[in-house]
């Protein structure tokens, strides 16, 4: 069989977060809300009614084509996409057509090595070709032998980004979706969230011979809901499309519809002719302007990339990439990491080792905000010098974390009053161990006949003793020392 | 004279002076509209009697209780020794293509036969506020898609006070009707091709088109959403620069609107007109037409005594210290009608996606089997022959395949119309001109079904109004005069972007030097005989 390359492109609806509407003031999101309560004459399309644009949704626009280092345009306009529909209540779409907010733009999509044929991970640079800005329809279901309509979503400011076809496997589009979702969460310009719709993916597939750079036809696939259907889909589509080329068929320009429940893609319609959408300047709303002043503004807190920032913690830090990866994924932690670092001054792994390991679990289980712990970085700093400094030691560390988290007091001071201290006096410590020696003659002697492996569970009586604060290492050494005379 | 006669202004100072009520000013109104206007249009079809075709039919919906109670409010706010607002107790009449909340809002179509708006156009909210008595909601073309009052779905429609054989104009032909034959001082209309200054001139009242964006286009169906403009309408420069003032200005709800200070129009009117330049041009006083038998074009000079009334307002602008300029070309003007058709159209079947049957207005009865058949019932049922034109066309001009060839091209020459005046109101151009004069139609009012049923005939009534719109610019139809039957002709005057202040004080001005003319006399026959 010849090798076959797949060529994918996708195409994706971003739902910006705004608290209003692109065209009106009404309520932007309706999650859960009862059908029709966040309407107005403007939204469902009313005889009379003009649109006036959301400027917060020009905003998150202009924040996610910087991010994808797309050129804005300083003039941009609105068009009316016409066709009917039942969930369209103007029966057009008010959206960008041929100048568009911003075109061009990359990302460069570290592939993992769990994604890598080779099994050594590489990267992918993915060529967007264009950002449009648009609204979205309403919704409609069927109830026995009616048609409902919903208009909540109507006018819900959406950004429509497409690639060019540069992805090659499903995976890649896999994880093009996974680092947008992250991006998009990151500026805080959508939830991202694609159960909820909020972030929608279509992808056009088509396959040619490896080393090949024709583009075949294509088909297109609609309605899935979840990456993990992204890459399923696209997966059965590579095969279903090389297994006709194979049988000597001819592939159509279908789009397919992706069955959630059977995890199978089913022809929608054939494209044969494409639908005349009409597009005209849309007369309502004037030009949209971006001037170098408002673009100045909207990105003057732009943050660093995630992807930037992942590679700028491997390199700044001497972290492994897989630490970098797991502290970069939400922007709050990376700042947490970050913050920890600066006040602590010690090795960064070492924070990162108890990011990883003890609070990320506390702010997975509680589904915290890591900049909002009580547990601030400045307190972790302290707890991770108190353990350096053997003032305490790993273990009341550990336990330390939950206490301020709990107490939101600062960790020298739980410290003080709980006498956490680590018990370092040579003193001290002798008198324990020769309490318990002398409390246990009979492990004293299998210990002096060559048992010396009991020597742990000396120490762990010690310990216990000491309600943990002894120094173990001091703790073993004076034990060893008394048994042995 | 009866207090319904009387000017807005007037009626205004009587009421706030207490010399009479807003009450008793509204029942002067109905009375006169009892008297004149006959059965209100409606959908109901019944064959037309000899007494409807003495009446002026301006009305779609009479809303006179909540009138009754709006007239009772500013009388008791004058009584409580409150300021009731600018138009206190002036009666109004609204076209039927603004949005009224509680009213049916029908636009003079079937679709929208039973629509009741829950929500109220912006220029109408504003003269509700600034103490307006509103009337109810006057009859129009379909859509506003025509220019003589004929094609609404609402029968009979409107007839021409001077003579109640012919069309009152259109679209705003009840408007300029009710203001004419004395049931209403003021009126508020639109005007997307001439549809304010072209009645008003077939019935002898002022009508302005604003500068595009002054006043909010906010609650007003749109037809052609980029050349649409509301309007007043009045029976003089000093009442339409009140109703003016009152309308226009920023509307946050409209971002086409123009977010610039509205100027104290009223305080304008009397101001010096020596020195300003009045251009007159000879693309205006010619009309261009296609014979639809050999499609070739026929040009034609407007009618003498409609030429005669433009140079006699010349003439008078002279007396006054007007500089004359003659020879303006507007070599583009001949366009504006192949333009308008394509550009117009294009919006305008847009715009009436959204009567699909499926939200409000009119739903198919019939039996249907799919979404398709649905709208297609609902829409074949709903809509009568104009939308059903205009849609035609605006989808045939604006499929992919076409669009380059006539929508691009029309929006090309549109730009060409726009320089036209440009150049003209250029102050460090040629001509420099402040206004150019011209006639408004190249006819007075015609019989009635003598041009309906001519779409094309019909669309170039607004030959000499059309290219305003073009351009954004205001313009200002006037009366000037009355032809050899006794019918209002119309003079217009054009002005750069915003020029509304001056282009009413140049009519306030030909007003006063003309109070005196013997057509001054001359009321309209359905007054004659009341």
């Amino acid at each position: 069989m010849a090798e076959y390359e797949a060529v994918i492109g996708l195409e994706t609806h971003i739902q910006l977060n705004t608290h209003s509407k692109i065209f009106c003031s009404c309520k932007a999101d309706s999650w859960e809300d009862p059908a029709n309560t966040n309407i107005c004459p403007v939204c469902t399309g009313l005889p009379g009614v003009l649109p006036v644009l959301n400027e917060r949704v020009v905003e998150k626009a202009i924040l996610l084509a910087e991010a994808m280092h797309a050129q804005v345009q300083p003039i941009s306009y609105f068009d009316r996409k016409n066709y009917f529909y039942p969930d369209l209540p103007k029966g057009y779409q008010i959206s960008q057509f041929d100048q568009p907010i911003a075109v061009g733009g990359q990302i460069d999509l570290p592939i993992p090595e769990t994604a890598d044929p080779d099994g050594k991970g590489y990267v992918r640079s993915v060529r967007i070709h264009k950002l449009h800005i648009e609204e979205d329809a309403g919704k409609t279901k069927n109830a026995r032998n009616q048609r409902l309509v919903d208009f909540n979503r109507c006018g819900v400011p959406l950004v429509e980004m497409v690639t060019e076809p540069d992805l090659r496997t499903a995976d890649e589009a896999a994880q093009y979706l996974i680092r947008l979702r992250q991006l998009l969460r990151w500026l805080g310009i959508s939830e991202a969230d694609m159960e909820k719709g909020n972030l929608r993916c279509d992808g056009n597939v088509s396959i040619r011979l490896k080393g090949s750079n024709v583009l075949n036809q294509k088909t297109e696939i609609k309605n899935v809901n979840s990456i993990d259907s992204l890459r399923d889909a696209i997966r059965k589509e590579i095969d279903r499309q090389i297994r006709e080329v194979e049988k000597g068929n001819e592939i159509h320009p279908w789009t397919l519809d992706w069955d959630e429940d059977t995890g199978e893609l089913r022809k929608m319609r054939s494209k044969e002719t494409e639908a005349d959408y009409r597009y005209f300047r849309e007369p309502d709303l004037l030009p949209l302007r971006v001037s170098s002043d408002w673009k100045k503004e909207i990105l003057k807190d732009f943050p660093e990339r995630p992807l930037d920032r992942r590679q700028r913690f491997a390199d700044q830090y001497d972290l492994p990439m897989y630490d970098a990866d797991i502290l970069t994924l939400e922007r709050g932690l990376a700042d947490y990491f970050e913050e920890t670092v600066t006040a602590y001054k010690g090795d960064p792994k070492k924070v990162s080792n108890w990011l990883m390991n003890d609070v990320l679990r506390m702010i997975n289980d509680d589904h915290l905000e890591p900049l909002e712990m009580r547990l601030t970085p400045v307190f972790l700093s302290e707890i991770l010098q108190l353990v350096d400094s053997a003032t305490i030691n790993i273990t009341t560390g550990k336990n330390l974390l939950e206490i301020v988290q709990d107490t939101g007091k600062a960790p020298a001071q739980i410290v003080d009053e709980q006498e956490l201290a680590q018990v370092t006096d040579d003193v001290q410590i002798r008198e324990m161990c020769l309490k318990i020696i002398a409390a246990n003659p009979e492990e004293a002697d299998d210990f002096r006949g060559g048992k010396e492996s009991l020597i742990g569970w000396f120490v762990g009586q010690v310990m216990r003793e000491s309600r943990g604060k002894a120094d173990a290492k001091m703790a073993k050494d004076v034990l060893f020392e008394l048994l042995k005379k | 004279m009866q207090l319904c006669d009387l000017s807005a202004v007037e009626i205004r100072d009587k009421i706030l002076s207490k010399k009479t009520s807003a009450v008793e000013v509204l029942e002067s109104c109905l009375e006169r509209i009892n008297q004149v206007d006959g059965c209100p249009g409606s959908i109901d079809s019944r064959p037309e009697t000899k007494e409807d075709a003495e009446k002026v039919h301006a009305f779609i919906t009479l809303t006179e209780d909540s009138a009754r109670e709006q007239a009772q409010s500013v009388d008791k706010m004058i009584a409580d020794g409150d300021d009731p607002g600018p138009l206190a107790g002036i009666p109004a009449t609204i076209k039927d293509v603004f949005c009224v909340k509680g009213t049916p809002s029908t636009i003079g179509s079937r679709i929208l036969a039973n629509f009741i708006s829950p929500y109220t156009a912006t220029p109408v909210e504003r003269m509700r506020l600034a103490g307006a008595v509103l009337l109810g909601k006057v009859n129009l073309d379909e859509f506003t898609y025509g220019s003589s009052t004929e094609s609404s779905a609402f029968q009979p429609s409107t007839r021409n006070p001077w003579d109640t054989s012919r069309v009152p104009g259109g679209s705003s032909g009840g408007s300029t009707a009710s203001v004419a034959a004395g049931e209403a001082p003021l009126s508020l209309g639109t005007d997307t091709a001439g549809s304010i200054r072209q009645p008003a001139a077939f019935c002898g009242v002022v009508g302005l088109k604003p500068t595009y964006g002054r006043v909010s286009r906010y609650g007003l169906i749109a037809f052609g959403s980029s050349l649409d403009c509301p309007g007043p309408m009045a029976r003089n420069a000093k009442d339409t620069a009140l109703l003016l003032r009152t309308i226009a200005g920023p509307d946050k709800r409209d971002a086409t609107g123009a977010n610039l200070p509205v100027p104290d129009y009223l305080a304008l009117l009397e101001k010096e007109i020596k020195g300003k330049r009045i251009g007159l041009s000879p693309d205006y006083f010619q009309i261009t037409f296609p014979n639809l038998e050999t499609s070739e074009y026929i040009q034609q000079p407007v009618p003498a005594e409609i030429m005669d009334a433009t140079m006699k307002a010349a003439e008078i602008y002279r007396q006054l210290g007007a500089e004359i300029i003659e020879d303006v070309p507007m070599p583009n003007t001949r366009y504006g009608i192949p333009v308008y058709f394509v550009i117009s159209r294009v919006e305008a079947a847009s715009n009436l996606h959204r009567f699909d049957g499926v939200k409000y207005g009119h739903r198919t009865e019939n039996e249907i089997s799919d979404l398709r058949s649905l709208y297609r019932r609902s829409r074949g049922e709903g809509f009568g022959l104009q939308p059903k034109l205009r849609i035609l066309m605006g989808m045939y001009v604006s499929a992919a395949q076409y669009s380059e060839q006539y929508y691009r091209r029309a929006l090309q020459a549109r730009t060409l119309i726009r320089r036209d005046f440009e150049q003209a109101f250029d102050p460090n151009g040629k001509y420099k001109l402040d206004a150019l004069l011209t006639p408004t139609t190249p006819t007075t009012a015609f019989p009635m079904k003598d041009v309906y049923g001519d779409s094309v005939i019909m669309q170039y009534a607004d030959q000499l109004t059309v290219p305003a719109n073009h351009a954004g610019v205001p313009g200002i139809s006037f009366p000037g005069g009355l032809d050899s039957n006794g019918l209002p002709i119309g003079v217009q005057l054009l002005g750069p972007d915003f020029s509304e202040g001056l282009l009413l004080q140049l009519t306030h001005a030909y007003e006063k030097a003309t109070e005196d003319a013997n057509w001054r006399l001359e009321r309209p026959a359905v007054l004659r005989e009341a």
